[in-house]
């Protein structure tokens, strides 16, 4: 029952498509600071990362550490406090209007909640629609048909037919959560950034869909950022893996290196803390 | 066949639309059927209904029947009008100010409270007071600048709960327009509030209109149901007792209000697709014979289940239906269940036999919990292992005797083993056959459930936040458990009792007097399994106690668990999906898909040589995910 998976994440030397420097994310809170002020929280505190063309970066941390604003800064969904997010080697800075929508037109992120990512009112045609439309200029509705299809066969849900009608109640979890992938994917990106796109997921379904993620980012030479709590997917699938605690990156490196040797006390902590049956049978 | 589809199911929605239906038919085609001006006097004053006039006269010889008809487009023109126009603004300053917050949001907003509290009818007096022209546009303008606010109001609020949902977020992740997001994401997510408020908002400018014209504040050149209420109170109808003169138009008004208000029964229906194609699916099944039913409930039952078709989903689900209605030929049989003896020291506490749990659905009888046979004995952690749709829940459910409607138990027994109280103290020869009483649990009365349940069987939920009061204290929750099945303790004892269990599971006994909000997510789970320990159960539930805490402190929750295992000595049964987890901490598992028992035994045995081919699957899927298994 050993995991030795050949090597699933590919060469790791690929060229860097987006590339976060130094970023930092204040919140403001409720409390208050002085006559006006307010006090701020620290959600993200001088992160630094790239992401690698046809390659999977892991984010690992528990809930608060801050790993899904990352994923949202990057998105350029929030404004950042301070820092650069550069893509292609351009510095961009797009939260709003039309830089904003070509930004998403190579940077796409889905997020954790497959029953509450799809908007509930909506056929999964529309869905997929309008991403298409965004991104693909005007176009007629066979053809808008024509590439739903194809997006519905690429992320394996087949008849595609069958889907393209159906409301979002009516698919399972792991169903809604492939065409939330595909409606990223309507925008051919260069960039996914995967927010637990597996945490509500049963088991079972889970590998079926990190395998996916893993084909999609070596048919679309897909720059994936797969933040995650679970160190272990993180290793399997990943090339390299960052570990964040209160907002910082306390460790990074090859995912096995993190994994099998880890330098910072939090990530042992973590290793350590995680279920192991064969703790029994040593003990 | 395509009409029925638009057609209500409810009988008051149906009551509702005829009633709408009959009045504007009436407005509309009405006055063809009479030849007499509503205006014009005539010399038959005062009449009763007869064959020439239908519902008699007024005091100076008009047609009440002719007036009425008349009225009734004045009516529901300016209740249509005022409806439409107020809940334009409503919809305007509501979702606006709601998506887009900020300056604009403040501004909008105090201009919402402003006429929120300005009294609305004295308003409406003064205003048509000055109207140049009293038409029907211009009160109907009137009335609806009085009757937007609190439809704003509403709007507003759920605009901002709608903005924070994740499906707007991914639209803006996909880059939608802000335009876009308002009109096709939120906006039609709030259309049930549009709709009513826009039924009630005509209602309230019908109600209006009268209330005016009533006090002869309308255009009395035009006739209005108001302004006949108008004129027969000024003449006196009453006190003639020409009741036909009033009550048709006060009538009309009271009844149109209530088919209106039906008519809002039904807003849910149409909005919400879940309703909408569960009914036409439902009807094409029953319409387009056996191969349209196989598919929808295979399409149906995947939902449910939260089974999926590809991928490795297809290998594991071997008697799913959805697939024996394509790939698998349907001589496959699926693997037969997997039961291993199991070697507990402890005497049994708990045996399910041959348990079935039916939820009966409109086209077929799902078993939730088929024919599941498991035993636990004293002081054992018995894990149950499956993923959503197992039947897990459902399983515990019926031991904790939680099940509710539709669930039925259809066959089977589960046997509670009760032990002499007073077990702790005194010497004991170790539980022989006379202390013992076995206790059927499906046939308790609702008040021997209540002494068993916490006495006997506690439960500990997954989301402690849900299973904890939040607005009263830890203590204070301690006290509930305990004046119910301790009724003479001492509040003084009581509360040194809940200081002592706090203690017990690792918190500081001075957060007795703590609130749920100020407690961490692993403190509440640790409070929650206080509570449970507190008249120190035999057995205790737990489903997915650690599934919502982080690694850390979920190592810290068990770590805890365990060791009060040791102490008291109760048995547990444990619930999750995690079953790496489960092999680490059961003494024996139990390994359930789609309601059947597919492995059972000791965990280390499961462990080391799964034999169903399902848990095999979940175990070889777990290595390829890199869980440490």
């Amino acid at each position: 029952m050993s995991s030795d998976v050949t090597d699933p994440v590919g060469p790791g030397n690929g060229r860097v498509v987006l590339e976060a420097r130094n970023l930092v994310k204040d919140f403001r809170t409720n409390k208050r600071a002085g006559v006006f002020g307010r006090e701020y929280f620290r959600a993200v505190d001088d992160v630094s990362l790239e992401l690698r063309a046809g390659q999977v970066t892991a984010l690992v941390g528990q809930s608060g550490s801050g790993k899904s604003t990352v994923g949202r800064l990057l998105a350029q969904l929030v404004p950042l406090t301070s820092g650069e997010i550069l893509l292609n080697g351009a510095p961009v800075a797009a939260t709003r209007g039309r830089a904003f929508i070509r930004y998403t037109g190579t940077v796409q992120m889905t997020l954790q909640d497959p029953f509450a990512s799809l908007n509930p009112l909506h056929r999964v045609s529309y869905t997929l629609g309008r991403a298409l439309r965004i991104h693909g200029g005007p176009m007629s509705a066979d053809d808008v048909t024509e590439r739903s299809l194809a997006l519905l066969r690429k992320v394996e849900l087949g008849p595609a037919e069958l889907y393209l009608h159906r409301f979002p109640h009516e698919l399972s979890g792991g169903e809604r959560q492939r065409i939330s992938f595909a409606r990223a994917l309507a925008a051919e990106p260069k960039v996914l950034l995967a927010d637990e796109p597996v945490s509500m997921l049963d088991v079972t379904i889970r590998k079926g869909m990190l395998d996916l993620l893993d084909q999609l980012r070596r048919t679309e030479e897909l720059a994936v950022l797969y933040i995650t709590h679970d160190l272990g997917s993180a290793r399997a699938y990943s090339a390299e893996t960052l570990v964040m605690y209160h907002g910082k990156v306390v460790e990074r490196g090859p995912s096995d290196q993190v994994i099998h040797d880890p330098a910072h006390e939090y990530t042992r902590r973590l290793l350590a803390a995680a279920p192991n049956p064969r703790r029994r049978l040593a003990g | 066949m395509r009409l029925s589809r638009f057609l209500p199911t409810s009988g008051k929605v149906r009551a509702g639309l005829i009633i709408a239906v009959f009045f504007v038919l009436l407005a509309v085609f009405g006055p063809l059927l009479t030849s007499y001006s509503p205006q014009a006097s005539g010399t038959d004053l005062l009449q009763p209904p007869s064959g020439t006039h239908w519902l008699g006269t007024t005091q100076t010889g008009q047609d009440v029947f002719a007036q009425f008809v008349y009225g009734a487009r004045i009516s529901l023109g300016v209740g249509l009008v005022a409806g439409i126009l107020s809940q334009i603004v409503s919809v305007l300053v509501g979702v606006i100010g709601g998506y887009f917050r900020g300056l604009s949001d403040d501004l909008l907003y105090i201009l919402t409270a402003v006429f929120l509290v300005v009294p609305g009818m004295p308003l409406l007096i003064v205003l048509t007071g000055y109207l140049p022209s009293r038409g029907m546009v211009s009160v109907a303008f009137v009335i609806a600048i009085t009757s937007w606010a609190g439809s704003a109001r509403v709007l507003r609020a759920q605009t901002m709960s709608l903005r924070r949902r994740e499906f707007v977020e991914a639209a803006r992740a996909t880059g939608e327009s802000r335009t876009r997001i308002v009109f096709s994401e939120i906006m039609p997510n709030a259309l049930p509030l549009i709709a009513s408020g826009f039924l009630f908002s005509v209602i309230g400018a019908v109600l209006a209109e009268a209330g005016l014209s009533f006090l002869g504040l309308g255009s009395l050149t035009t006739t209005s149901w108001g302004s006949m209420l108008y004129f027969a109170q000024s003449a006196q109808a009453f006190l003639y007792g020409a009741w036909w003169w009033f009550v048709p138009p006060g009538l009309a008004i009271a009844v149109l209000g209530a088919g209106l208000a039906l008519i809002n029964f039904g807003i849910d229906e149409y909005s919400n697709p879940r309703l909408r194609t569960g009914r036409s699916r439902a009807r094409a099944v029953r319409s387009r014979g056996p191969h349209a039913a196989a598919l929808s409930t295979a399409g149906a039952s995947a939902a449910a289940s939260g089974a999926e078709t590809p991928g490795v989903a297809t290998i594991l689900h071997d008697d799913a239906p959805d697939e024996t209605v394509g790939s698998v030929p349907a001589g496959a049989a699926p693997a037969p269940p997997q039961i291993r003896e199991l070697d507990v020291p402890g005497k049994p506490i708990i045996e399910v036999r041959h348990l079935k749990v039916d939820y009966p659905g409109a086209d077929q009888v799902v078993h939730a919990v088929d024919d599941v046979s498991i035993t636990l004995h004293r002081g054992e952690l018995l894990g149950l292992a499956g993923e959503s749709g197992s039947g897990k829940s459902t399983l515990t459910n019926a031991i904790t005797r939680l099940l509710r409607n539709p669930a039925q138990v259809t066959g089977g027994s589960i046997t509670y083993h009760r032990s002499a109280r007073g077990r702790p103290s005194g010497p004991t020869t170790g539980g022989s056959e006379a202390e013992v009483e076995a206790i059927d649990l499906l046939g308790l009365s609702t008040e021997e459930l209540r002494a068993y349940r916490w006495d006997e069987l506690a439960i500990v939920f997954q989301s402690a936040m849900n299973a904890l009061n939040a607005v009263t204290s830890v203590g204070a929750q301690f006290d509930d458990v305990l004046r119910v099945h301790r009724p003479t303790m001492p509040a003084r004892e009581r509360e040194a009792l809940a200081r002592t269990m706090l203690e017990k599971v690792g918190i500081d006994p001075g957060r007795v007097s703590a609130y749920p909000h100020e407690l961490s997510g692993g403190m509440k789970q640790r409070v929650a399994i206080a509570i449970a320990l507190v008249l120190e159960p035999d057995v205790i539930v737990m489903d997915e106690p650690t599934t919502a805490l982080d690694l850390l402190i979920q190592r810290e929750v068990l770590d805890q668990v365990m060791a009060l295992r040791d102490e008291y000595g109760f048995a547990i049964i444990f619930t999750t999906h995690d079953l790496s987890l489960l092999l680490e901490v059961s003494d024996s598992i139990a390994v359930m898909q789609r309601g059947r028992l597919v492995e059972y035994g000791p965990a280390l045995e499961v462990y080391a040589e799964p034999r169903h081919p399902y848990t095999r699957a979940l175990l070889a899927s777990l290595a390829d995910m890199g869980a440490l298994v």
